[in-house]
């Protein structure tokens, strides 16, 4: 019943030769892993390996456990958050890496592991591919949209730069501002541009001078240098301070070929820092051109503009006047014309109603002597009429009327009349006053 | 500084001069819109360059407790 498993942990050496076996020692199972793990562990202090990453995971811990393989075998990996956190690039699944780290048992399950110090992805450095994640990360929360680039102020009023007051950058930038705009106003946040917490301190200050009353555009940057000096340039951070940053950024950082991911990020990426100030602000010099190539284009359209209106008032003017000459000589013809028109109408007019009013005349005399005529005729029969009626024709044929004393009634009745009472008598002519001396019925 | 309420800032004011040499240029504009343009024009070109005098010759630096500080050596460093 021997099986490879059976053997003792220590084999013989193999010039131990055919001797007899030697006495048969039974180990416990804990001490058998504890002598793999002291053989393992001091064995395997230091190795290197190559291998394709899978199953990666990252525990609450922030230790992150994976499966080291190639197309054979495989070996289970641990990597502690403390080494993790040096790492510039995400260890993912499918990558192909380098580990660096030593061998460890873990007595309780006899299980072998790496426990992985360093990781480096092959093929790219691990700030290439450190840089490439995060780009695409980046790129993929829209921080590079072209839709989000802020265009710089024209004329800046104050200029934020966020480097370090060491640098040669910050003496460059000053430089050529002061050359091509001698006002500019300029606020400098000085931070570490390399090194430990360079990044955080860039982002600081960057969301610092955004802040600042006027700053209303910010360089931010370094001079060259290798790809780990500019790497505070390639960290989320500052690439986040960079997008959040509330007024258009310039970035700036080493030489015309280096570049980073600020420079994705930024509004505008210039090669340089000195190109960034040049970028900042045009010449004073143009602008003042420019201003002046507008303003005397506005004079010359003005001006034009007045010789077009003074030219349109003389021939309105030349019009005008050509306008009132006949006017004038109209006006004459028609007072001549109207003065004739008016003698000789009202003459006529005149003429005219004579003849009217003579006519008039005529028929009213004949109508009024008519009318006379007919009512003399008819005054005459009324006369005729009235006569015969009258009490005085009756009186003329010896008739007479006796009235009372005053002539108010005439008395019908002899009992209207008493003894001595006075009466009047009219007769055919004249009346009689009498006396009553007796009345008889 | 120049405060003028009916312009906003040094880049509004260059596009409003541009677009009134446009109109003035176009040319068939009554005489007294003109007049009124060109008046506006003056007064733009006007602001530009006293905005262009305008910035103080000045470097400060921001410290990390927020405070700004004229920069003296800067400053000397700069004008050379």
């Amino acid at each position: 019943m021997t099986s490879l498993f059976d053997l003792p942990f220590e084999e013989p050496g193999p010039e131990a030769g055919p001797e007899p076996p030697a006495p048969r020692r039974v180990l416990t199972v804990t001490d058998l892993n504890a002598r793999i793990r002291a053989l393992l562990e001091h064995q395997f202090i230091e190795v290197w390996v190559e291998g394709e990453l899978s199953n990666c995971k990252l525990w609450n811990t922030g230790h992150m456990y994976f499966t080291l393989k190639d197309s054979a075998a495989q070996i289970r990996g641990v990597m502690f958050r403390s080494a993790l956190r040096t790492l510039r690039f995400k260890p993912q699944d499918g990558l192909r890496v380098v580990a660096r780290g030593r061998i460890s048992v873990y007595d309780p399950k006899g299980e072998y592991q790496l426990v992985c110090e360093h990781l480096e992805p092959e093929g790219l450095g691990a700030l290439q591919l450190a840089f490439e994640q995060l780009k695409q990360r980046l790129q993929a929360a829209g921080l590079f949209d072209p839709r989000r680039k802020r265009p710089l102020p024209a004329l800046p009023r104050k200029i934020g730069i966020v480097t370090s007051l060491d640098g040669a950058a910050v003496r460059d930038i000053i430089q050529v501002l002061r050359r091509r705009h001698p006002n500019a106003h300029i606020v400098i946040r000085p931070a570490r541009v390399q090194g430990d917490g360079a990044a955080l301190d860039i982002a600081r200050g960057l969301a610092a001078i955004g802040r600042v009353p006027g700053v209303d555009v910010v360089i931010v940057g370094r001079g060259g240098g290798s790809i780990e000096d500019l790497w505070a340039f390639n960290e989320e951070v500052v690439a986040r301070a960079i997008a959040g940053c509330p007024v258009p950024t310039i970035s700036a950082v080493g030489h015309e070929t280096d570049v980073t991911i600020a420079d994705f990020v930024a509004d505008v990426r210039a090669p340089t820092p000195s190109a960034a100030a040049e970028m900042v602000v045009a010449r004073k010099d143009d602008f003042c051109a420019h201003i002046d190539r507008l303003t005397h284009r506005v004079q010359s359209a003005m001006t034009s503009c007045l010789h077009r209106g003074e030219s349109r008032l003389r021939s309105l003017e030349a019009r005008s006047m050509a306008i009132r000459t006949q006017v004038a000589v109209r006006q004459r013809t028609y007072q001549s014309l109207w003065r004739a028109l008016e003698t000789f109408d009202l003459r006529r007019r005149l003429g005219r109603i004579r003849a009217r009013l003579v006519a008039v005349d005529a028929r009213l005399a004949g109508a009024s002597a008519r009318s006379r005529h007919r009512a003399d005729g008819r005054l005459r029969a009324s006369a005729a009429r009235l006569e015969a009626l009258s009490p005085l024709a009756v009186l003329g044929r010896g008739y007479a009327v006796c009235w009372n004393a005053d002539r108010t009634a005439v008395i019908r009745d002899a009992a209207q009349a008493s003894k001595g009472d006075r009466v009047r008598v009219t007769l055919g002519r004249g009346e009689l006053d009498c006396h009553v001396d007796r009345s008889h019925d | 500084m120049s405060t003028d309420p009916t312009i906003k800032d040094f880049e509004a004011a260059i596009a409003e001069l541009e677009s009134i040499v446009k109109k003035l240029e176009e040319g068939d504009l009554p005489l007294e819109k003109s007049l009124e343009l060109y008046e506006r024009g003056v007064q733009l070109s006007r602001f530009c360059h006293s905005r262009l005098e305008e910035a103080e010759r000045r470097i400060e630096v921001l410290n990390e407790r927020g405070q700004l500080t004229t920069s003296q050596t800067l400053k000397v460093d700069g004008d050379k």
